[in-house]
């Protein structure tokens, strides 16, 4: 109270203890009210709602749980790391069942396909990606596996429950080298190029534009579809015929590349319209500062 | 031609007594500066904001599965739809922070002492409603960063006992949100606020108009003796004319205002537009770091940090119930010189630096 010297402040913090004194008391009631919901709800404003509505998921509550093995574990874990997981495809997505109800939740009248065998893979995963699996089927992968049972699937170079968004990279000497030698896949790597560094420069590009708040719905669509078929092409595992078609995808994507040109422009005379209204009115303020100057001794 | 017209309004509504009166021989304090038409700004800002909401309001459609397309069409498909929504955008952050400045201002100045009170508390409650009119605008166009931060802010009230899940259900209009919530803030953020807000306006230049623009106690000491029980309206006749010379000042700091928007929508569009602002809603997905609106990371930063969510919402309530109705919590007789008053000085200091504290910290957090 040294500091207080004047009389304002004394009569002021009369004022105030008494209402603190209030408000103590009302306090101390409303927590001794309230107390027992305090850790149930600063785990729910502070813990992200879909993480809670993902662990009402019967499959993610019993593979997380004490119960199962660290294999089991690792299966969920590797999921939210997914290219799958960042697009919403849940566990229920690809092995059915119902995940909302843990009593029913594997029960094969309520859709549930468990694991596929080794031999069921690409069905497994052609139910979503029916291109590509018709390719593959039609391609040496695919007619190896078919005739051995022992060739490439699916999982031999996408994994199965980590799955990563598939880039050139996939085609590595490590990989490809457990079944042939490095140099066709080489082949096939040279004849992807050109296109796909277009597919990864507009994919990025097309984000880019998203988040700085471009409508670019249309280009995503048109880049979507000549990047699935490109794809699918690709998993027939015929140079020549990519080696042909590429130059009909380089077209297609050259149109969506005008299109992120445009965009940019657009961008472009936003900035500059902007920068010329931030300079009007600074010129104008600038003006009637100076006029207020001279009006200040009148 | 010009005379005739100037002429024909005259006859009509009598301009040139208007403006004597109410600009020419209203007169503003000694001493007044740029701090004094912050509130002026704050007109403008708000009718700035009115004007770019109805343009918006033209194309926007409050429904979940059209909301987020509206405004990107808005953004990208309607001529200069862009410049509207990101003034509109901008101007809600530039709004807050002159209403703050304003607030802080005028409680610097103690100009909420007898006979202000009221002047004060319309303030204090339009500042509340601007930010409840943030917090619904927030969640219009159904992106991203809206959905999660109207989760997460109807989530607060639920902390409070007894009233708190009614509050928090009122809001959502159901246990989440939905668009429920968001016909529900949509109504609030383009009717029933923005009319509670012109109410308040209305009231607030009223009482200014009536009472005279308070002095500053440095240039004009007060002492407390001359507080009349009787009305007094202070006319200031050794002030000058607000018009042209306080105009002026108006004028400039208006200028400023449309300057600092368009350099942030220059050089820093995307300010208050973080990347998941581009992204719709989605429900299953979220967001990394949800972050409210930096005029509430202060607040949410608080709750955060005080272990009992009761108590962190009770703290924050008692504050605000003491600010608004501050000029009855302060003495009466006291001096209006804040630089007399150190004890009080000092508190709302340590406050402002708490605040600016808490901002960071809830920033980088």
């Amino acid at each position: 109270m040294g500091c207080i010297d004047n009389l304002g402040d004394v009569l002021m913090m009369r004022h105030i203890t008494a209402h603190l004194i209030f408000v103590v008391l009302l306090l101390a009631a409303n927590i001794a009210a309230g107390g027992y919901r305090e850790t149930f709800e600063r785990e729910f404003m502070l813990s992200p709602w879909s993480i809670a509505k993902g662990e009402t998921s019967a499959c993610i509550q019993c593979h997380t749980s004490a119960n199962m093995g660290p294999e089991m574990h690792k299966i969920t874990r590797e999921w939210k790391q997914s290219w799958h997981a960042k697009n919403n495809i849940s566990c229920h997505d690809c092995h059915g069942g119902a995940p909302e109800d843990a009593s029913v939740s594997m029960m094969h009248q309520r859709g549930f396909k468990g694991s596929p065998k080794d031999n069921e893979v690409p069905e497994f995963c052609g139910t979503c990606h029916i291109a590509i699996l018709d390719n593959y089927l039609k391609s040496g992968h695919g007619k190896t596996f078919r005739d051995t049972a022992d060739g490439p699937s699916c999982v031999t170079c996408h994994g199965s429950h980590n799955i990563q968004q598939a880039s050139m990279d996939i085609i590595n000497e490590q990989l490809c080298s457990q079944c042939h030698t490095y140099e066709r896949a080489k082949e096939m790597k040279q004849a992807l190029f050109i296109v796909e560094n277009k597919l990864s420069n507009i994919g990025e590009n097309l984000d880019r534009l998203k988040l700085l708040g471009i409508n670019v719905k249309d280009e995503e669509q048109s880049f979507f579809r000549t990047h699935a078929e490109y794809r699918a092409l690709f998993h027939s595992i015929d140079v020549d015929m990519v080696r042909t078609k590429s130059s009909d995808y380089t077209k297609r994507l050259e149109v969506i590349e005008g299109a992120i040109d445009d965009s940019y422009t657009k961008l472009a005379y936003r900035r500059n319209f902007s920068a010329y209204l931030f300079l009007l009115f600074l010129g104008l303020g600038i003006v009637v500062f100076l006029l207020s100057k001279s009006y200040e001794n009148c | 031609m010009l005379e005739k017209i100037k002429q024909w309004i005259e006859v009509r509504i009598g301009l040139e007594e208007l403006v004597n009166r109410h600009l020419r021989s209203y007169r503003t304090p000694k001493g007044a500066n740029v701090f004094n038409t912050l509130g002026f700004v704050a007109l403008v800002a708000f009718i700035v904001q009115v004007i770019t909401g109805i343009m918006l309001l033209l194309y926007y459609v409050p429904h979940p599965d059209h909301a987020f397309q509206s405004v990107q069409t808005i953004t990208n498909e309607i001529p200069y739809g862009w410049l509207f929504r990101l003034i509109h955008n901008i101007g809600s952050n530039i709004i807050i922070g002159v209403i703050i400045i304003h607030l802080i201002h005028v409680f610097l100045r103690v100009s909420y002492k007898k006979p202000r009170e009221i002047t004060w508390i319309s303030g204090c409650l339009m500042f509340f409603l601007m930010l409840l009119t943030s917090i619904t605008g927030q969640l219009l166009p159904w992106h991203q960063t809206g959905f999660w931060q109207t989760t997460v802010t109807s989530t607060i009230p639920a902390f409070l006992p007894i009233i708190g899940e009614g509050i928090s259900s009122y809001m959502r209009g159901g246990e989440f949100v939905t668009g429920v919530t968001l016909s529900r803030y949509f109504s609030f953020h383009v009717v029933i606020l923005p009319v509670l807000i012109t109410a308040l306006i209305g009231l607030h230049i009223m009482l200014i108009r009536r009472q005279g623009i308070s002095t500053s106690p440095v240039v004009e000491p007060q002492k407390p003796s001359e507080q009349a029980d009787t009305f007094k309206r202070e006319s200031h006749v050794e002030g000058q004319p607000c018009f042209p010379h306080f105009s002026l000042k108006r004028l400039f700091m208006v200028m400023l205002y449309f300057s600092i928007i368009f350099f942030i929508m220059t050089f820093m569009p995307n300010l208050f537009l973080p990347p998941e602002s581009n992204m719709p809603a989605n429900p299953l997905m979220t967001p990394e770091t949800i972050r409210p609106a930096w005029y509430f990371l202060a607040p949410y930063q608080l709750i955060k940090i005080i272990p009992n969510d009761l108590l962190g919402i009770s703290v924050l309530a008692i504050f605000t119930i003491f600010f608004t109705f501050w000029p009855f919590f302060d003495a009466k007789e006291a001096e209006r010189d804040i630089r007399k008053r150190l004890f009080m000085a000092n508190t709302a200091v340590l406050i402002l630096v708490v605040w600016v504290v808490l901002t960071i910290w809830g920033m980088y957090s």
